[in-house]
């Protein structure tokens, strides 16, 4: 998966708007949307929120938990905590990039957010790179993560499953007449 | 000694907190519950510097630099003042410290603990520490003697000690005190002080008093007290000149003693009530800051305590304030929940004060007021001697003697006290010292103020930019008030010295370029509230004017108001007027309203009614929803509309501080919507008003009627419906009013009004309530009744069932005499004729349909019951929509003559003569009868019989008949046509044979009707026949008919055969062929009733 992919998904995320006109409900595929009444907050998915904000009809109300002290404290729990804690959102560094890069006057504290956001995700890769390297390292079958988001996932999986194959390839080459009893020993 | 007291600001989160001043006098410090010591640069610091020192702060002292607090950590922390950084910690308890304090050279700190320990600590070396052990309970309070070689404490075991602090010995003890077990059960904190200069007195609060101890002999040298002084004193505290004692107490009283005179020179109420915990004088002695357990931070200002001579001065000064007492009554603080701040009386009768309207010089006079009411209050009698016991032994100056009855005197007047009357505000304004504000939020927009050092500007934005732009604008003239509507924003000004009070218009939906105009009031009078309406700009003067203006500025209606206005509030062609009706006693206020009206018609809708109010409270919002009913919120957050529908009253409809968090959130309303059920407001934490920054977000709460027992499944259903009712007053109000109304919408409210009646008629079915089923039954509308009346039948509530339909007949009269006058003039009396012919079978077909409803429903159970509500209501609730068409329906509902069928014996029994006490009983026999018929059948004959076979003007000539004709109809007609038509439905190809006519089925009808009524005398008469048989049995009777009546029905056909509707309907599908002709079928039979002939006569020949 491509990562203009992941974040296609994430704009299905619903984020609050304030919008600054008045329309009646708008009734797509996805579901019923509005009404959008000026001045009252409502919940419309993230491209659309995108593209109001775009044409300056709304404004962006931040999701709850893009908030610097929360984020804080998912920060300080992901430093302390071995294993990957509950993301604030299934796609919060999507969200994130998104809201922040079109509408960021909107959202207190942006760059405090921008770096807590980018702290919470270099600390859960570096975490995920070090897992996925004791996992080749002890030659393990299989492992499980949790908590893991879309995106993060993503970010390892071709890599990842490449380089198994490769070494796969390169063991079984090693030995090449390897039986199975053999590679149950690694 | 006057002094004028701040208004409180809040400082820390709920708890005891403490304050004091730094050495130089320049900040004030506060501790409190949140754990953050603040740094105050004056009261109105709205960015204090805070140190977090902990999760909670007991107690602090400051000087020299040294920030010491008690924290909850149960350590004794320092911190750098004023840079706050943590400076080490001077030492620990086994639990939190509940006092600390600086010794007067700043060198020593000592400290009381909750693990019953006092500690003395050198500042500069925390190991140098003694420790004062003997109390045996937590300490309360610690103080240094100012010569550091004793130190007080009070503690809960009740005793106040005196230690040296060299030999950590007890000098003295005197068990003063409550004994309790912990300082958060004290009655008192009995935070004592020794006299700082001199050091000649030790201060304790004793009780109501404050007990002075002479330094070295310990002797009780006196005691200052205050008869106004009820509630335990928590907090003494010296001025730093040591002349004047400060006490604060529980009730929120601050009293300041010349200590010298053991004279009170200075009361102050806590514009709450909430207890003082903390006093701190200004180094200069001007100042006292103080604080409450609530938070709240305080000052009394401008005391004049280094003044010379005051002993002098205070002796007249005194005695007008008595004065005061009596006829200005304000100073009564033990009552006053005042609203806004009331002066000092002492301040008032001060020397220099300009108002010297209180001031009466002659003491005489004064005195023997005095003594006149203190007659009439024999309580006071008592306390007067007591006064005088109290102060003969003084040895202290003349002027105490000869003023201390004068104190002493003073009559308590202990009835109502008036409230101070609310101030004038704009609804939906924050209030204006605040330098960001907001100056209008609406439905609109909003209009923020700014005034602040750089900038004095006014931002106006829109909610839809739809509507114009935002603007910035200059707030050069110093506009204070803003409305704003569609067309225009609305700006005002109150005047200054030079400067008359100026309105200011913005009128930016103009179309011509000049889009503003200003009007300069008259000298000497100001705006106190302006509103906008649609087209038109209301203000509200100090001369009890009310200036009406059109928005493009021409001057319009001017008329004096009833009092002192409020607020106002402007909507479409209403305003909304609410004003002082007369002075409010005891935390009341006593507002009056008005509600006119600018139409083409002027009025007056509401003239002057008492503005209902929660006990307590003032008004805080006032406007009208976006419908444009009148609705405000009071200062307890009771939000109340008016209720058209009875007498222009006031519903409570919500409570917005139910909803609320904790105790000091509030909701700021900023608009309310009754469709959809909204009231907007925004969340304020800790707060009653939103800051500009961040911006506030809308909340959304829904509306809720007080009804009792809104837990159990009647109770909501109740106040669901009443509320739907409230909520739908205003279609008709819109409607009268001329605006357009949203019918679908209105449709949906009554239909969901009519379901919950329903829902509620079954409750009370299941719960044996037939009586209250009989009250909700008169509240429904008469097709629900109708299905209320099957409800009971089916549940085998005969009793009910009669009543019910009972109800339904006076209906059906009513709405039959409220359609009679709508008829239209060219409905002559040949169309009335043809209306009574019509009606008949319509009547009947509506019998029949019921008939048929009934017996799907016995097939399909009680399911389908919610489903034909909702179809039977539909073509109502459309009724006033589209007057011809669904009239239809209702009226053959209304003829919903089942109740008179009588199925087995119809020609026996009497048309008149019928009981209808057994009309619903007949009526579930025969639809019992035809259940396994229509069953056997299997067509479900529901869908879309209720079409309308006739034009429209014969429905409407039909619609207002009808029910006459229900009434005055025999019965026994109604089932020889229902009955038949039932059976036309199984056996069309049975039926054919004898038709007579070129309409191949009509004749069907005919027989049909026939055969449904004797089909159970053939039945009776030949029990062995199956049904061909019972059919060709019957055909044979049909044929020996008189041609007469076959005759009739065959015309009757024919005619009706020439109908567009019928011909259009024989194109539908096989099913509804039938129903058509069983309609006709049913016109013909009701021709038989003599009655009828001579209309269906009148109506072939058409």
């Amino acid at each position: 998966m491509d990562p203009s992919e992941v974040e296609f998904l994430a704009e299905k995320e619903f984020v609050k708007i304030i919008p600054n006109f008045s329309l009646d409900k708008i009734y797509l595929i996805g579901g019923d949307l509005g009404p959008f009444n000026p001045g009252l907050s409502v919940d419309v998915p993230v491209w659309l929120a995108l593209n109001l904000k775009q044409r300056q009809k709304c404004r962006i109300l931040p999701p709850e938990w893009m908030d610097v002290e929360k984020l804080e404290e998912i920060r300080e729990l992901e430093r302390k905590e071995d294993t990957f804690t509950p993301a604030p959102s299934p796609y919060y560094m999507e969200l994130t990039k998104l809201l922040l890069n079109h509408a960021s006057d909107n959202i207190p504290k942006a760059d405090e957010i921008r770096t807590l956001v980018k702290d919470i995700w270099d600390t859960r890769v570096a975490k995920l790179r070090l897992s996925a390297d004791s996992f080749i390292r002890q030659q393990e079958a299989h492992a499980q993560l949790d908590n893991l988001t879309l995106m993060e996932i993503n970010t390892i999986r071709e890599f990842l499953l490449d380089s198994l194959n490769c070494m796969y390839k390169l063991r079984s080459n090693l030995q090449p007449g390897a039986t199975k009893g053999q590679f149950a020993d690694y | 000694m006057p002094c004028e007291r701040k208004p409180m600001r809040y400082g820390h989160s709920e708890g005891h907190t403490e304050v004091c001043f730094d050495d130089t006098g320049r900040y004030i410090v506060t501790c409190g519950n949140d754990g953050d010591v603040r740094i105050w640069e004056s009261l109105d610091d709205d960015d204090p510097k805070f140190i977090t020192v902990g999760e909670k702060a007991y107690s602090l002292a400051l000087k020299k630099g040294k920030l010491v607090t008690a924290s909850s950590s149960n350590t004794v922390q320092i911190h750098t003042f004023p840079d706050g950084d943590p400076d080490g910690i001077l030492t620990r308890f086994t639990t939190n410290a509940t006092h600390v304090t600086f010794n007067r050279s700043g060198t020593r700190v000592a400290a009381g603990s909750s693990d019953f320990m006092v500690k003395v600590v050198e500042v500069s070396d925390s190991s140098q520490q003694k420790t004062l052990r003997g109390h045996e309970a937590p300490v309360l309070s610690v103080t240094f003697d100012p010569k550091d070689e004793y130190l007080a404490s009070s503690s809960c075991d009740g005793s106040v000690v005196v230690w040296s602090i060299e030999q950590q010995t007890q000098v003295i003890s005197w068990p003063l005190l409550q004994k309790t077990n912990d300082v958060s059960n004290a009655t008192s904190l009995c935070r004592l002080a020794f006299q700082p200069a001199a050091g000649k007195f030790l201060a304790v609060p004793v009780e109501t008093r404050v007990h002075l101890y002479e330094r070295g002999s310990w002797d009780h040298v006196g005691s200052l007290s205050d008869e106004l002084l009820t509630q335990p004193v928590n907090v003494a505290a010296w001025s730093p000149c040591g002349r004047f004692l400060a006490a604060g107490a529980i009730g929120g009283l601050l009293t300041i003693w010349d200590v010298n005179s053991r004279l009170v020179v200075e009361r102050q109420k806590h514009e709450k009530g909430f207890t003082v915990c903390s006093l701190a004088w200004h180094p200069s002695g001007s100042q006292i800051a103080y604080t409450d357990t609530e938070g709240c931070l305080g000052l009394l200002d401008g005391l004049g305590t280094s003044g010379t001579g005051t002993s002098s001065t205070k002796a007249p000064a005194a005695k007008p304030k008595d004065y005061d007492d009596l006829f200005d009554e304000d100073d009564d603080r033990l009552m006053d929940e005042g609203l806004s701040d009331a002066n000092s009386p002492v301040k008032k009768a001060a020397e220099d004060e300009d108002d010297d309207d209180f001031l009466i010089p002659s003491t005489g006079r004064v005195r023997n007021r005095g003594a006149i009411l203190n007659d009439e209050n024999s309580l006071d009698t008592g306390s007067l001697k007591l006064g005088q016991d109290k102060f003969g032994d003084d040895e202290d100056d003349d002027a105490g003697s000869s003023v201390a009855p004068a104190t002493a005197q003073r009559p308590v007047y202990d009835g109502p006290v008036p409230t101070p009357p609310q101030k004038a505000f704009q609804p939906g304004a924050t209030p204006a010292h605040l330098t960001h504000r907001f100056m209008m939020w609406n439905s609109v927009g909003i209009v923020r103020g700014y005034n602040d050092e750089q900038d004095n500007a006014i931002d106006v934005e829109f909610h839809d930019t739809a509507v114009h732009h935002a603007m910035h604008l200059t707030n050069s003239l110093g506009h204070t008030m803003a409305d704003l509507s569609q067309e225009a924003v609305l700006l005002a000004c109150p005047s200054t010295d030079d400067l008359a009070s100026k309105l200011q218009c913005l009128h930016f939906s103009c179309w011509d370029t000049s889009k503003e105009w200003m009007v300069d009031l008259p000298q000497g009078e100001d705006v106190k509230a302006l509103c906008l309406g649609q087209g038109w700009a209301a203000v509200a003067t100090s001369a009890l004017l009310l200036r009406l203006f059109s928005v493009g500025g021409v001057q319009r209606e001017i008329f004096s108001l009833p009092g002192p206005v409020v607020c106002m509030a402007g909507h479409g062609e209403q305003l909304l007027l609410v004003y002082h009706r007369a002075t409010g006693f005891d935390g009341e206020q006593a507002l009056g309203i008005q509600l006119l009206q600018f139409g083409r018609r002027k009025r007056q809708l509401m003239n002057g009614e008492p503005l209902p109010l929660s006990p307590k409270s003032y008004l805080s919002w006032a406007g009208f929803t976006a419908e444009g009913t009148a609705c405000y919120v009071d200062s307890n957050g009771l939000v109340r509309m008016l209720n058209r529908a009875l007498g222009n009253t006031w519903t409570p409809v919500c409570n917005t501080r139910e909803t609320c968090k904790s105790k000091s959130d509030h909701y700021w309303v900023v608009g309310a919507h009754e469709n959809p059920q909204q009231l907007r407001c925004i969340p304020c934490k800790g707060s009653r008003y939103p800051p500009t920054l961040p911006r506030p977000a809308v909340a959304i709460l829904p509306f809720k009627l007080p009804l009792c027992q809104t837990s159990t499944e009647k109770g909501q259903m109740e106040e669901q419906y009443w509320r739907s009712v409230l909520f739908h007053n205003h279609y008709s109000f819109l409607s009268s009013s001329g605006y357009e109304v949203d019918e679908a919408a209105q449709t949906q409210s009554d239909k969901e009004q009519q379901e919950l009646l329903m829902k509620m008629f079954a409750l009370s079915c299941k719960l044996e309530r037939e009586f209250r089923c009989v009250e909700l039954a008169e509240l429904m509308t008469q097709n629900v009744v109708t299905l209320a009346i099957r409800y009971a039948s089916r549940s085998r509530r005969m009793n009910l069932a009669q009543r019910l339909s009972e109800i339904a007949l006076e209906k059906s009269t009513q709405l039959q005499e409220d359609e009679e006058p709508e008829d239209e003039p060219e409905f002559t009396s040949d169309r009335l004729t043809s209306g009574y012919r019509q009606s008949e079978p319509y009547n009947t077909r509506q019998n029949e349909e019921d008939d048929e409803e009934e017996q799907v429903e016995e097939e399909d159970g009680r399911e389908m019951e919610t489903e034909e509500t909702k179809r039977r209501l539909n073509p109502f609730a459309k009724e006033s929509g589209l007057p011809a068409k669904p009239s239809l329906t209702p009226v053959g509902r209304v003829g919903r003559s089942n109740p008179f069928k009588v199925p087995d014996s119809g020609k026996l029994t009497s048309s008149s003569g019928q009981p209808r006490a057994s009309n619903i009983l007949d009526n579930m026999r025969s639809s019992r009868k035809l259940a396994p018929l229509s069953g056997s059948a299997g067509k479900p004959s529901k869908g879309p019989v209720l079409k309308p076979l006739a034009p429209r003007t014969k429905a409407k000539a039909q619609s207002t008949l009808l029910q006459i004709s229900s009434n005055k109809m025999p019965s026994k007609k109604t089932p020889e046509a229902a009955e038949p038509a039932a059976d036309l439905q199984k056996q069309p190809d049975v039926v054919a044979p004898p038709a007579e006519n070129t309409e191949n089925k009509r004749p069907k009808t005919g027989f049909q009707l026939w055969l449904d009524e004797n089909r159970k005398i053939i039945i009776a008469n030949n029990p062995d026949l199956d049904e061909t048989d019972v059919i060709k049995e019957a055909m044979g009777r049909f044929r020996t008919m008189s041609a007469d009546e076959r005759l009739s029905w065959t015309e009757r056909a024919k005619g009706q055969s020439g109908d567009a509707a019928d011909v259009k309907k024989r194109k539908r599908a096989e099913n509804e062929v039938v129903e058509s002709d069983e309609s006709n079928a049913r016109k013909k039979s009701s021709s038989l009733d003599p009655s009828s002939k001579l209309s269906a006569f009148a109506f072939s020949k058409n």
